[in-house]
C-alpha cells in the first residue's frame, strides 16, 4: 500500500450523499413529534411544541407490546429451527453432490426461488387452515421450509470449502454421520450460521404478505401487519402513524445499531458465498 | 468418500424433502390446477380449459402489468447496479470515516419496505410539492405519484433507495478482492483511473456484478410492497405490477382461477429472463 | 455430547414450539364462541361495546369481534381457508352479491325480524344476489343516502341556496370558484369517492332498465352512461388541484375545517365529519342531475346488513346475536351515533344533517347504487380515477364497456346471477 493519502473531496461528497438515506428518517422523527395542526408545507422544520403523545398513542392503538412480542416470538422461532435444520439439510447434500439423487434434489430446493409467491399464496392459505397451522407456529414452519431454496444454496457452497479431511478423521475415530455434522461441522459453519440468522431475522420480521394470508386470528398480528392497519384506519393521523412506523422500525434499527460490523460481514457472506 | 451412502445422510434430507413437498411443490401443482378453473378460490368451481390463458393475451390490464412490470425492473435493476456501484467504489477508496459511512448506506437493508414507502408516499405526496411551489418550479408543484407519466419515477426512486444498501455492500466485498497490487502496477505504467477501472476493476468483480444483476431482476420483477405503500396500483392501474394485479384481481377481485394462469405465465417468464440474464453475463464473465 | 440427544435437537424443540402454540390456541370449554366479523373501521368501538352487552345478558356466548384492514380481501381469504365467521357485517354492494350467489350466507326469509324491516331495503339485499331464487341472503341494519354534503355557513355567506337542479349546482360551483373557495374536494387516493358522485348521476340519466338490457347485450354504457359521465366530468373540473393524492380522510377533514364548500359524499361521512369539529351546520341534498327537480331521486343503498354463515356451527347462537343487533333501541342508537338511516319500520332519524334529503326517505323516492351492479373484478374505480383526472368520456365508457364484456366472457358463474331477483 502506498503511503494513504485521504480523499476529502470524495469523504464530503459520499457524506452529502449519505444524507439522502438519513433523511427520510430525519423527516419521519420530526413528523412522530408534531401535532396535526403543524403538518403542511414540506414538513421538514422542527416542531415547535414536540408532543410526546404520538408515541404514546401509537404505542395503545397497535397494541404495540402484544405486537411486538408476537414479531419477536416469530423471528426468534423462524431463526433458531433454520438455523438448526437448514444446515444439516444442507450439509447432507453438499457431501453427496456427486449422486445424482441428491443432486436432484439441490436442484429441486433450488429452483424454488424462481416461484413467484402469488402462484402459492391461495393454496398455502387453504393447506395451512386445514392442518390448524393458520397460527405463529405454522408461519415459523412456513418461513423455515421456504427458506431452504437460499439457505441451501448459500451452505452448500460455504460446506464444499470445509476440507473433508477433518470428517475423515473423525470417522476413522468412529464417529457417526450425525457426531460429524453436529460437532465438527456445525460449529465450522458459525459464520454462515450468522449470515442466515441474519437474513431470516430481517425476512421475518419484516414480513408483510405472508402473516398477512397466514395469520387467522388478529391476536396474532405482527408489526408490518398493524401498520397495514393502522395506516387504512386512522389516515390522517399521520404523527402518530409516524411515531407507530418509528416504533416498528425502532427494533431492527437498535440490533443493527449494536451488531453493524457483524451484520453486514453476514449479509455480505450470504451473496458472495 | 465410501462408495456407499451412510443412511443418516438420507434422514438429513428426508423431513425438509416432505416437508418442502407438501408446502411448496402441492401449492404450486394446486395453483397450476386452479389456472385452468373458473375458481374465486372458495366453493365450487368447473374446468375451463385454457380459456383464462386465452382471456389473459386480450386483456389490456394484464398486458399493461407486464409492459409496467419490465419498465420498472429494467430501470431499476440497471439504477441500483450504477449507484451501488459508485457508491462502493467510494467507499473503498482512501476516504474518512469508512466506517460510519459504510453503516449508513446500509440502513434501508434492514427496515420493512411497506413501512419506508408509507414515509416516501408523505414525501412525494406533500412535502416534495411543497418544495416545488415554494420554488416556483411549477411542473412538480403536483404530487409525483398521481400522474401516470411519472409514477413509476417514485417507485424507482424508494426501489433504489432501499435495494442500493445490499448491493453497495456486495460491491465492496468484492472489491476487496481485487489485489492491491495490480493497481500499483497500472499506476506505474500510468493508466488513467477510468481505464483502470475498465481493465481491472470491472473484470475482477464480475462476479459480484453478475450476482447483483441477477438478483435484483428476479426481485424487482417482483415488485409488490413498494407500490402497495406508494400508489396501490393507480392512478386508474397504471402503476399495477404483475403481483399486484394478481393480488388485486385474485384477492379482491375474487378470480383466483385467472390471476393464477396469470402466475403461471408469470413464473415462465420469470425462469426465462433470469436464465437468459444469466447466460449474457456469464459470456462476459472472466472468472470468479 | 452425546451424538443422539444431538440428533434429536431439532425435532424435539420444534415439535416443543409448535405443540406449544396449538395448546395455546386451543378455546375454553363452558361458552359459545362466536366471530363477528365487522367491516366498519369507524364503528370498531360502537360494536365492540354492543358485543359487551351482549355478552352480559347471554353469560353462555362469548362474542369476538374482529375488524380486519380490507374487509373484503380478509374476508375472501378466511372464505378460502374455509372459515366463514359465525356473524358478519358488510357493506351491501356488489361483492356482497357475488358471495350471496355463492351460497356463502344463511338464507333469512322466514326470520321474524324481517318483518319489522322496511321491505325496500330488504327488495335491495335481494337484488344483489340470492344463494337460491327467493332467498334473503342478509338482515339489513342501517342505510344511508348519498348525495351532496355542504356547509350551510358558506352557502349563507355566498347568498346561494341549495341547489335544486344540475345547472344550479354548476352555477354554485362556480360562485364558490370566482369566490376563491374550493366548490368540490377531490379524493381521489380512495379511488371509491368518485363512484359516490356516479351513483345519482347515472341512476337519473340512464334510464330505467339500463342494466337489465346492459345485462342482455340490449345497451352499452357507451349510449346508457354518456350523459352522466359528461356531467360528472364538469363538476371534478373544480375540485382543488391535484384531486389525486388526496384521500377520504384529508376530504373531510378539509370540510370540517371550512375550506370546502361541498363534497360528493353521503350521510356516512357525517360522523367523520364531526370528528373534525366543525364550526357549521352540515346540509345535505339529493345530487340533482338533470334540469328538472321532479326527477330527482336519492341515491340509498344498504350501508351495514348484518348476516351469518351458511353452515355455521352455532346458528342460534349467531341469531341470538343478529335479533340482538336489529332491537329497535339498538338501531335507533346506532343510526343516531353514526347518521346512518334506520331500515327498520316506524323509526325515523332526525339529525339536521340530514333534514335535506329526509323527504325523498320518507316519500320513497329512492335508487339504489349503480356501481353495485359491479362484481370487483370490473375496475370500476380505477378507472374512474383515470377518467376524473382526463375526462375523456369516450375513452372511460369505451374501456367500461371492454372491461365488462370481458370479465362476463371469462366467468362461468356470477355476474350474470347478480342481476336476477
Amino acid at each position: 500500500m502506498k503511503a494513504a493519502r485521504t480523499n476529502w473531496w470524495l469523504t464530503a461528497l459520499l457524506a452529502v450523499l449519505a444524507l439522502t438515506i438519513l433523511i427520510p428518517l430525519y423527516f419521519a422523527i420530526v413528523t412522530a413529534l408534531k401535532t396535526t395542526d403543524q403538518l403542511g408545507g414540506t414538513g421538514f422544520g422542527l416542531p415547535d411544541r414536540v408532543r410526546w403523545e404520538n408515541f404514546a398513542d401509537a404505542w395503545r392503538l397497535t397494541n404495540f407490546p402484544k405486537t411486538a412480542l408476537n414479531s419477536a416470538l416469530i423471528t426468534v422461532g423462524a431463526v433458531v429451527l433454520t438455523l438448526l435444520t437448514n444446515s444439516m439439510v444442507a450439509y447432507a447434500i453438499a457431501r453427496n453432490m456427486h449422486r445424482r439423487l441428491f443432486r436432484i434434489l439441490f436442484y429441486y430446493f433450488v429452483s424454488a426461488l424462481f416461484v413467484p409467491f402469488p402462484i402459492i399464496m391461495l393454496p398455502v392459505a387453504k393447506l395451512t387452515a386445514l392442518l390448524r397451522l393458520d397460527n405463529p407456529g405454522g408461519l415459523i414452519l412456513l418461513y423455515v421450509v421456504y427458506g431452504l431454496a437460499f439457505n441451501i444454496f448459500i451452505f452448500t457452497a460455504y460446506i464444499n470449502s470445509i476440507p473433508r479431511e477433518l470428517e475423515e478423521a473423525a470417522v476413522t475415530d468412529g464417529a457417526s454421520t450425525w457426531g460429524v455434522f453436529w460437532r465438527i461441522i456445525f460449529p465450522l459453519l458459525a459464520p454462515m450460521n450468522a449470515t442466515v440468522g441474519i437474513l431470516t431475522c430481517l425476512w421475518a420480521w419484516n414480513d408483510f404478505l405472508l402473516p398477512l394470508v397466514i395469520l387467522s386470528d388478529p391476536g396474532w398480528a405482527t408489526l408490518p401487519l398493524v401498520q397495514y392497519v393502522f395506516q387504512s384506519q386512522f389516515q390522517t393521523n399521520y404523527p402518530a402513524a409516524f411515531a407507530s412506523y418509528l416504533m416498528a422500525m425502532a427494533p431492527m434499527l437498535i440490533v443493527y445499531l449494536f451488531a453493524q460490523r457483524w451484520v453486514i460481514s453476514g449479509v455480505t457472506r450470504g451473496a458472495i458465498k | 468418500m465410501t462408495g456407499r451412502v451412510p443412511r443418516a445422510f438420507y434422514l438429513m434430507v428426508l423431513p425438509a424433502f416432505v416437508l418442502f413437498f407438501v408446502f411448496h411443490t402441492i401449492p404450486v401443482l394446486q395453483g397450476i390446477y386452479y389456472s385452468f378453473t373458473d375458481s374465486p378460490g372458495y366453493g365450487p368451481s368447473d374446468l375451463v380449459g385454457f380459456q383464462n390463458y386465452i382471456a389473459l393475451f386480450t386483456d389490456g390490464r394484464v398486458l399493461h402489468a407486464y409492459w409496467f412490470t419490465l419498465l420498472i425492473a429494467a430501470v431499476a435493476t440497471v439504477l441500483v447496479n450504477v449507484v451501488a456501484l459508485a457508491i462502493a467504489l467510494g467507499l473503498n477508496s482512501r476516504i474518512k470515516f469508512k466506517t460510519t459511512l459504510r453503516g449508513i448506506y446500509f440502513i434501508p437493508n434492514v427496515l420493512a419496505i411497506l413501512v419506508v414507502g408509507y414515509i416516501f408516499a408523505y414525501l412525494f405526496n406533500n412535502s416534495l410539492p411543497a418544495f416545488a411551489t415554494k420554488l416556483g418550479i411549477d411542473s412538480l408543484s403536483t404530487s409525483l405519484l398521481t400522474d401516470s407519466s411519472t409514477a413509476w419515477i417514485g417507485i424507482v426512486i424508494l426501489a433504489v433507495w432501499q435495494a442500493a444498501a445490499f448491493n453497495i455492500i456486495i460491491y465492496i466485498a468484492g472489491l476487496q478482492t481485487v489485489p492491491a497490487d495490480l493497481y500499483e502496477a497500472a499506476d506505474l505504467d500510468g493508466a488513467s483511473t477510468w481505464r483502470q477501472f475498465r481493465s481491472i476493476t470491472f473484470p475482477m468483480i464480475a462476479g459480484f456484478f453478475t450476482i447483483n444483476m441477477v438478483l435484483s431482476l428476479k426481485s424487482f420483477l417482483q415488485i409488490f410492497d413498494h407500490i402497495m405503500a406508494l400508489t396501490n396500483g393507480g392512478p386508474g392501474t397504471d402503476t399495477e405490477s404483475v403481483s399486484v394485479l394478481i393480488y388485486k384481481g385474485g384477492f379482491q377481485g375474487g378470480e383466483y382461477g385467472y390471476q393464477s394462469a396469470n402466475s403461471v405465465v408469470f413464473f415462465l417468464i420469470i425462469v426465462a429472463l433470469s436464465i437468459m440474464q444469466l447466460r449474457v453475463l456469464q459470456r462476459r464473465e472472466v472468472s470468479v | 455430547m452425546p451424538v443422539s440427544v444431538g440428533r434429536a435437537r431439532p425435532f424435539v424443540v420444534s415439535l416443543i414450539l409448535v405443540a406449544g402454540f396449538l395448546t395455546a390456541c386451543a378455546g375454553d370449554g363452558s361458552r359459545t364462541t362466536i366471530t363477528f366479523f365487522q367491516f366498519k373501521p369507524e364503528a370498531q368501538a360502537y360494536f365492540q361495546d354492543l358485543a359487551d352487552q351482549f355478552e352480559k345478558a347471554n353469560p353462555d356466548v362469548r362474542v369476538v369481534v374482529d375488524n380486519p384492514a380490507e374487509p373484503e380481501t380478509a374476508l375472501r381469504t378466511r372464505l378460502v381457508k374455509n372459515d366463514v365467521p359465525d356473524v358478519m357485517s358488510l357493506n351491501a354492494n356488489g361483492a356482497f352479491g357475488e358471495w350471496a350467489t355463492a351460497e356463502i350466507f344463511r338464507d333469512f326469509r322466514d326470520e321474524p325480524i324481517l318483518d319489522d324491516v322496511n321491505p325496500a331495503y330488504v327488495d335491495i339485499v335481494k337484488n344483489l344476489g340470492q344463494g337460491t331464487p327467493g332467498e334473503v341472503n342478509g338482515v339489513p341494519f342501517a342505510a344511508n343516502a348519498s348525495g351532496l354534503l355542504y356547509n350551510e355557513q358558506l352557502f349563507a355567506q355566498q347568498r346561494i341556496a341549495a341547489p335544486r337542479t344540475f345547472d344550479e349546482l354548476v352555477d354554485a360551483a362556480e360562485k364558490f370558484k370566482a369566490a376563491g373557495i374550493t366548490p368540490f374536494y377531490g379524493m381521489l387516493a380512495d379511488t371509491w369517492t368518485a363512484q359516490s358522485p356516479l351513483a345519482p348521476l347515472t341512476a337519473q340519466t340512464q334510464g330505467d332498465t339500463f342494466f337489465d338490457d346492459r345485462f342482455a347485450g340490449r345497451t352499452d354504457f357507451a349510449t346508457g352512461w354518456h350523459e352522466a359521465m359528461e356531467k360528472l366530468a364538469q363538476l371534478f373540473r373544480y375540485t382543488q388541484p391535484d384531486p389525486l393524492s388526496k384521500g377520504y380522510e384529508d376530504g373531510t377533514a378539509a370540510f370540517a375545517r371550512g375550506e370546502v364548500a361541498m363534497l360528493l359524499l353521503g350521510s356516512y361521512a357525517i360522523p367523520q365529519i364531526r370528528a373534525g369539529k366543525p364550526k357549521f351546520e352540515i346540509g345535505s341534498i339529493a345530487l340533482p342531475a338533470t334540469d328538472d327537480p321532479s326527477k330527482t331521486t336519492l341515491v340509498s343503498g344498504v350501508d351495514v346488513v348484518l348476516t351469518a354463515s351458511r353452515d355455521g356451527e352455532h346458528p342460534d347462537e349467531s341469531q341470538r346475536f343478529i335479533d340482538f343487533l336489529m332491537g329497535e333501541q339498538v338501531v335507533s342508537e346506532y343510526c343516531k351515533a353514526q347518521v346512518a338511516v334506520p331500515t327498520r319500520k316506524g323509526l325515523t332519524n332526525t339529525d339536521p344533517a340530514l333534514a335535506g334529503v329526509q323527504p325523498y326517505v320518507e316519500s320513497g323516492r329512492i335508487v339504489g347504487f349503480t356501481d353495485h351492479q359491479f362484481i370487483p373484478a370490473i375496475p370500476l374505480g380505477p378507472l374512474l380515477q383515470t377518467f376524473v383526472v382526463d375526462g375523456d368520456v369516450d375513452a372511460f365508457l369505451h374501456d367500461l364497456d371492454d372491461s365488462w364484456d370481458k370479465v362476463a366472457k371469462r366467468r362461468t358463474w356470477g355476474l350474470g346471477a347478480v342481476k336476477q331477483g
